[in-house]
Parts: structure tokens; C-alpha cells; sequence
């Protein structure tokens, strides 16, 4: 008998990734609602909470989609919005504001020729102008400063970094929804060329166009659907707004602490319980951070901690199992927490991790967030 | 045409003070705390009342990254940004002058270069201090 407060995802879907003109980011949104619909065998009349993620409208996307759920909201095309939507929802269940959720990101930002940098840039506060005379911009040059402080302060060198775009890249192959699936090694990766230093090409993620959806119920009515539920079993949010249109001193450690003891308490497990990790990883650098600031690893020690192999497939840590951002497709984190769903089902075919419980993702930024995902609903 | 600050802004004492040769940023008439860019409300004490202080213009490097990419029409890559920390505590980001990336580390201390770009604007840009013994 499920804990009465238990909240399951009980479908996910999504488009192709890639290029894909046809689509605008309502249509992308729709598609991948469609599947994740199919997938849980749920009528878009069963559907009575919708929160749409970088689709511009949601009064439009209701309208495109004849939907009326009772309780509907919209949020800003920021990857970190991904964790905070699906914690919502967990929460909206549990209160009572809504039965069944859908959750529907759609992004056409290659297409649209969406630009991270230059003279439309806003990343950090809204206020990215502010520097374009020193000709500072863009979210990868504020984690190439983060990864010089962390080359610095810690000895992490350009290798671990590149193992970690390696690593991914290896799932990837194993992953035909991936956008790149060609392995590489780490001479290539020195070869690629620099984007900002210490970062290069093959340390930034890989902006697509495409859709997710994902579709959550209580434990209860979980039970009855079509695929075996997969429970939130844990979460937790902090954010280092304040003065954040700089790098934070701490590698948002202090926020990530707070996101990690909380959805393991609710969770009641620990990390040696985890057997897959989905890692925010806009670019090589978050990854580093993240298996230090989650409780993966200590302080300045995720360097070598990736190249003693920890998240290669077969390891103990898979991580982005999917490819993640920098290989399957820049998704910002609504595919890698339909890949941690896909892991605890068992549905992962060649990329499959053994016996995988429990998945953790996570996402630090500014705002940080951690959802523990679990076979069983407590 | 390489990018340009707006001068006449919330700002504005700031680039008029760098036109002298000197740093000028808000200061809170409340809790002391100096900040920059300009806000109206105080983000430590949300006071309301605030003056633009000549700081002083030393400060170090905290980390700094170095563009190969071009963002902007004007400005030639590869070039190096650094983010500065005064010593008043505010923070900004900035361009080395007279020195290598190679050469870079975090804590080196800094003094301010006023560096013209126009008639009317003048950027405030770091070159590296001895350390005051």
C-alpha cells in the first residue's frame, strides 16, 4: 500500500532531438505530451494540473491542445526550471490542487537560433550588459571562470574534464535518441577548439530543438496505469541568488547541501543506496561541482574522482546514462530526469544500469535542485 | 563597433568618476555596504538611502577566463576577462592590462587603469600591483 503522500511519474515522453524547423516549442511541447500520454495510457482528459516550461504561452499551448486543467502555470526557459517543476508538482498532488500533472517542456532554441552570448545575452541576474564592454557574456564564459577558480584552488585539470565529456559521450552511443554518438578520445578533446579557456567546444552542451513530457499521479492511482510507477521519493531545493550575477565563492556547495539532506531525509535513504546519477551538466565543469556539492565526493576532489572511472556504465556512479546535456541533446534536465524514470523501470536496454533502485538527479545553479527517484513508493 | 556601456544610467557617477581617474561606486547611507551596478534598495539592509563613494582602486584577482570565441563585432580574440574584487568588497569584471593569461592567479593584487575607448567613455580596466608589504 503506497504512503497516502506518495507522488509516482507514470508516463514520459519525448520528440526526436535535433534539428527540427517543422516544429515551433508548442508543437515540440505537444508531440512529446503525446507520447508521454501514450506511454502511460492516460487521456489528455485525465490530465488536471499542466505546467508548460519555455513554451511561450500557456493559454496557447491549451488552446493548440483543447486542454482545460484545473490548475495551469508557466515558467522561464531556464534548464534549472526542469527540477522545480517536477518538485511542484509532487507538491501540488500531495496538497490536493491537482490529481494528474503533465509537465511539458518544448524548446525549438536551435532552430529559432536561440544565442547563449552577445549582445542579447541575460544570463546572471538579468544584467549581462552590464560587462559586454570587456566583452564578458555568456553562461559558458561564467563556468570557464568557475573552472579556472576550481583548476586553481584544487589542482583539476583540463583531462578530468574531458573525461567527463568523455564518459557521456560513450553512454550516448548506446543511446539512439542521442544527437552525437560518435565516441572520441581525450587527444581529441585537447584537438577540439577552445570556446571560452579552460573550456572547449567538447565541454559545452549541445543546443537542439525538441520536446519532454512527463506525466505524475499519486502512488495511489499509480498503481492501476500502464507503466510500473516510478516514485518521487525525495527532494529538495536551495538557491545562492543573492550577489549570483558572480560566480559564487563556494561552487554553490552550501545550497547543494541543503537540496541533498533534505531530499535524502525524505527519501530515507542514503547515497550508497543510489545507483544512477543525472547530473545538470551544461557544460563539463557543473558535473565537477555537482559530485562535490551533492555528497558524491569531497571538496576538490571530483577530478579525480571522474577519472578513477566512477561514472562510466559498469562503475558505481553511472552517470548520464543518457548522454546527457553535452551529448543527447541540451534538454535542460527534462531528459535526464526522463532517463532516471527510464533507469528505475528497467527500460533502458543496452545503456541499462544493474538493479537501479533508486536514481538521483541533480542540478546546481543558482537555484539548486534534488529529486531522488525509487523502484518502490517507500 | 565594439560594444559600449551605457554612461547615462543608473551608473552614470561611476563612468563620469573613471573620466577623473577614479572609482566610484554606490555606497549604502545605511549599513555602509558598497555596490555596483547601481540599485536603488540595498540588497544587505534594503535601505533606501545611498551616495557614490571614491573607493579605493586596488583590489585581486579572483579567476579569469580567456575568450577565443568572438561575441562582439570590435573586440579581437582571444582576449582575457578577469573578475576583480575591490577591496571594498564589490566586485566586477574587467580586461588585464601589461600582462599574460598565462601569467595569472587567483589573489594577485591589482591597481585600476583608466583606459579611454571614446571622447566621453572610459573603461576601468587592472594591471598587476607589487603587494604592499
Amino acid at each position: 500500500m503506497p504512503h497516502p503522500e506518495c507522488v509516482a511519474v507514470v508516463g514520459v515522453g519525448h520528440t526526436r532531438y535535433g534539428k527540427l524547423p517543422e516544429y515551433d516549442a508548442y508543437e515540440l511541447g505537444l508531440w512529446a505530451l503525446k507520447q508521454a500520454l501514450a506511454d502511460s495510457g492516460l487521456r489528455f482528459e485525465d490530465i488536471d494540473g499542466l505546467i508548460v516550461n519555455r513554451i511561450p504561452d500557456y493559454q496557447r499551448f491549451c488552446e493548440i491542445a483543447g486542454m482545460n486543467p484545473s490548475y495551469v502555470s508557466i515558467t522561464p526557459g531556464q534548464g534549472r526550471f526542469s527540477g522545480i517543476c517536477i518538485e511542484t508538482a509532487a507538491a501540488l498532488i500531495r496538497d490536493g490542487l491537482a490529481n494528474t500533472v503533465a509537465l511539458v517542456y518544448g524548446n525549438n532554441g536551435r532552430s529559432g537560433g536561440d544565442r547563449y552570448g552577445g549582445a542579447g545575452d541575460t544570463y546572471g541576474s538579468g544584467g549581462g550588459g552590464q560587462w559586454f564592454a570587456y566583452g564578458m557574456t555568456s553562461p559558458g564564459a561564467f563556468h570557464a571562470l568557475m573552472a579556472r577558480r576550481h583548476m586553481e584552488l584544487y589542482g583539476t585539470t583540463a583531462d578530468q574534464l574531458g573525461t567527463v565529456s568523455k564518459t557521456f559521450r560513450d553512454h550516448a552511443a548506446l543511446n539512439p535518441s542521442a544527437v552525437m554518438r560518435n565516441p572520441f578520445t581525450l587527444a581529441d578533446y585537447h584537438a577540439s577548439r577552445y570556446i571560452c579557456e579552460p573550456l572547449h567546444l567538447l565541454d559545452y552542451c549541445l543546443i537542439n530543438d525538441g520536446g519532454v513530457a512527463l506525466i505524475l499521479t499519486s502512488g495511489e492511482r499509480a498503481r492501476d496505469l500502464a507503466q510500473p510507477p516510478v516514485h518521487v521519493r525525495g527532494y529538495g531545493m536551495a538557491t545562492a541568488l543573492a550577489g549570483s550575477s558572480f560566480p559564487p565563492d563556494d561552487f554553490w556547495r552550501a545550497a547543494m547541501r541543503k537540496a541533498t539532506a533534505k531530499s535524502f531525509r525524505a527519501a530515507g535513504i542514503t547515497h550508497n543506496d543510489i545507483s544512477a546519477l543525472m547530473i545538470y551538466d551544461n557544460f563539463t565543469p557543473t558535473v565537477l561541482f555537482s559530485l562535490e556539492g551533492f555528497g558524491y565526493c569531497g571538496e576538490g576532489e571530483s577530478g579525480s574522482f571522474v577519472t578513477e572511472g566512477h561514472l562510466a556504465l559498469g562503475a558505481r556512479y553511472p552517470t548520464n546514462t543518457s548522454g546527457g546535456h553535452l551529448s543527447e541533446s541540451y534538454m535542460q534536465g527534462w531528459a535526464l530526469n526522463l532517463e532516471a524514470v527510464l533507469q528505475v523501470r528497467g527500460a533502458c536496454g543496452e545503456r541499462q544500469v544493474k538493479d537501479c533502485a533508486f536514481a538521483h538527479y541533480m542540478a546546481t545553479a543558482p537555484v539548486v535542485t534534488s529529486i531522488i527517484y525509487g523502484r518502490e513508493a517507500s | 563597433m565594439r560594444p559600449l556601456p551605457t554612461v547615462d544610467g543608473a551608473d552614470r557617477p561611476f563612468w563620469q568618476a573613471l573620466r577623473h581617474g577614479e572609482v566610484r561606486v554606490q555606497r549604502c547611507g545605511s549599513c555602509g555596504a558598497c555596490r555596483f551596478p547601481a540599485t536603488l534598495f540595498c540588497p544587505h539592509c534594503r535601505s533606501e538611502t545611498s551616495e557614490w563613494h571614491a573607493v579605493e582602486p586596488t583590489g585581486i584577482i579572483e579567476t579569469w577566463c580567456v575568450f577565443h570565441r568572438a561575441y562582439f563585432d570590435g573586440l579581437d580574440v582571444p582576449y582575457t576577462v578577469i573578475q576583480v574584487r575591490l577591496d571594498c568588497g564589490v566586485r566586477l569584471f574587467s580586461n588585464p592590462v601589461g600582462v599574460e593569461a598565462r601569467a595569472l592567479h587567483i589573489g594577485l593584487p591589482v591597481e585600476a587603469v583608466f583606459e579611454d575607448i571614446t571622447a566621453d567613455i572610459t573603461l576601468l580596466k587592472f594591471k598587476l600591483r607589487k603587494a604592499q608589504r
